[in-house]
């Protein structure tokens, strides 16, 4: 049985959370931190070590690249025992630590997945940002350390579109607003084809968002451990937060119903075990309010996501702008906040109106332009969309043919990683 | 500034300093007049229920001139509930408010004024004692609605209010 027969191996590693399984599959077998706890206490011994620790870390030194754990592992083994540190091998969507990634990569295959690289198809996603060079260290490292028969490197807005073009009749044109821990991007797809000169980077992401909300609690007095805190303020986002689509009225709302509107969080303290609890109100709504009015958080910002959305389709080709304005899909675990879409399509639509009713009044009453259509889609899968899409693309049969091979990759080097075969045309 | 004031009709109102010298509901002595028994708010109402959106940002468009007696009220919370941090009785935190309202109250021009190039300068010494006496007025009748909403019925202080304290509006450290 040939590698092209078994189901290719899907990975999407992201800044907080990388998702991996097998092609087929509805969703990830694995969802996992990107994080690596590694041994590092035997690294910096001095020469002057006494006798019993020599066969200690003559041992360590030999197993000492084995020793090391990635994701849920890594978090509570570092709080544990103080002998691992944690490393974070993407940040803002880019790797920038290899050799934590290779090691990221060993243990998922081999302790998570449970696979044998060299028997199966590997799709692998990128940061639409990522440079041709990220891509070719990529591929280095799937074919010499891992054997891969097969790799594809997929960009990940296009597997989002795909995600949905799997599932109901949308187009392969849209913009993809992809809003994960590290790192929000705008990329307006038409076609298939990434127009990479109005890509558009918001500033803000899920991480920020984590903080915003652990910055209101601390403000407000909580009494919140503080090794736990940013743990428990991504909690707390994750299960309370909403968008709502006024603040001030939200803040009324909350005045007249306390007990509908602010939760209780109860936790228990790691140190000394008491217990403790904690009240959760207008951190639900001011928390994804960040995307709207981005000078709450950090005052160098000042254009609000719907802005640059609008920014992003205006900078694309003229032809292309009613088809993308029609199909804005969300992606990434950001996009998760109640009513987010809901909010993002009205803010949207007013920009579009406005902007239409200013050209008309300019030209008078004979010429009036159709109303344009903005829609926001979300789907239930939104959070693991990218790998939905991936996994949809690499179980077409199709895949195995756009793949770099091994022997292409024997026969070329690595430099044939650059090119994304989007750019080559799959359909 | 996502709140703006709904108070844009300013003919018959007096002016000081740019700033239409806006009703108020109030029984305190002052230059202001009093207002319409119809209007249900006023802008101390406002600039009360926008605080706490707009403490949040530091970019303002001013879209008419009671905007930015709103801006002035808004710095004026953030000030009286920095003072209200350490009282943990309605009492002792009505002591620290008769405090600031005791202290010299700054007119446009002068070095303590916090927003300078916001109003327009003075053109007499009677136009900035109208003002002068007019922001002390709103003052003291911002501060007693601020009680109503920083405390408890039962006196204690309320942490959703007082969280406020912490933040800075525009970056505007007041003494």
């Amino acid at each position: 049985m040939d590698a092209a027969s078994r189901p290719a191996v899907v990975i999407d590693n992201g800044t907080g959370y990388t998702k991996m399984g097998f092609s087929g599959n509805v969703e990830p077998c694995f969802i996992i931190p990107t994080v690596v706890a590694v041994n590092e206490s035997f690294l910096n011994q001095s020469e002057g070590a006494n006798k019993e620790n020599c066969l200690a870390q003559y041992n360590a030194g030999i197993m000492a690249d084995l020793d090391f754990f990635i994701g849920e592992e890594a978090i509570s083994l570092s709080r544990s025992s103080g002998i691992y540190n944690l490393n974070y091998p993407i940040r803002h969507g880019l790797v920038e630590n290899w050799d934590t990634m290779e090691k990221f990569w060993q243990q998922s295959i081999f302790n998570y997945l449970h696979c044998d690289p060299e028997e199966h198809y590997f799709l692998l996603t990128k940061s639409p940002v990522n440079s041709p060079e990220d891509r070719e260290y990529a591929g280095e490292i799937m074919f010499e350390t891992f054997n891969v028969p097969g790799l594809y490197i997929a960009v990940q807005p296009v597997l989002a579109l795909s995600a949905g073009y799997a599932t109901s009749k949308s187009e392969m044109t849209g913009v993809v607003v992809d809003i994960g821990d590290g790192a929000t991007h705008i990329v307006p797809v038409v076609d298939g084809y990434v127009i990479g000169s109005s890509i558009k980077s918001f500033p803000i992401a899920g991480n920020d968002v984590t903080q915003f909300v652990l910055q209101l609690l601390r403000e407000r007095g909580e009494l919140i451990p503080p090794e736990d805190s940013l743990d428990i303020a991504r909690k707390v986002k994750e299960m309370y937060c909403y968008t709502c689509s006024d603040i001030v009225k939200e803040y009324n709302k909350h005045d007249k119903k306390p007990d509908k509107y602010i939760k209780q969080w109860a936790g228990i303290k790691p140190k000394t075990g008491a217990s403790y609890l904690c009240d959760i109100g207008y951190e639900r709504f001011l928390g994804p309010e960040v995307f709207f009015h981005p000078e709450i958080y950090n005052s160098d910002f000042t254009t609000s996501l719907p802005d640059m959305i609008d920014q992003c389709v205006q900078s694309s080709p003229i032809d292309t702008r009613r088809a993308l304005y029609k199909n804005i899909v969300l992606s990434g675990g950001s996009t998760m906040f109640k009513d987010f879409h809901k909010r993002l399509q009205q803010d949207l639509k007013k920009i579009v109106d406005d902007r239409i009713d200013a050209s008309n009044a300019r030209h008078g009453v004979d010429i009036k332009s159709q109303p344009v259509e903005v829609n926001v889609v979300s789907h239930p899968i939104q959070k693991i969309a990218v790998w939905f899409g991936g996994s949809a693309v690499a179980s077409m049969p199709e895949f195995y043919e756009s793949c770099h091979t091994k022997e292409e990759y024997e026969e070329y080097g690595a430099s044939i990683c650059r090119t994304s075969p989007i750019f080559k045309g799959m359909y | 500034m996502v709140y703006h004031s709904s108070f844009v009709d300013e003919e018959g109102i007096t002016k000081a300093c740019g700033c239409p010298l806006l009703p108020l509901k109030s029984h305190i002595k002052g230059p202001a007049p009093l207002s319409d028994p119809a209007d249900k708010i006023d802008i101390v109402d406002e600039a009360i229920t926008f605080f706490r959106a707009n403490v949040f940002f530091r970019n303002f468009d001013i879209k008419s001139p009671a905007d930015k007696l709103l801006i002035y009220l808004t710095l004026y919370i953030n000030v009286a509930l920095k003072r209200l941090e350490g009282c943990r009785t309605l009492a002792v935190g009505t002591k620290a408010i008769i405090n600031l309202g005791l202290e010299k109250v700054p007119v446009p021009g002068e070095p303590g004024f916090p927003f300078p190039g916001l109003f327009a300068l003075p053109q007499s010494q009677q136009e900035a004692e109208l003002f002068r006496n007019y922001l002390k007025q709103i003052r003291e009748e911002t501060s007693g609605r601020l009680l109503s909403c920083a405390y408890r019925p039962n006196g204690t202080p309320n942490k959703w209010w007082l969280a406020f304290a912490k933040r800075k509006f525009m970056n505007i450290i007041v003494p």
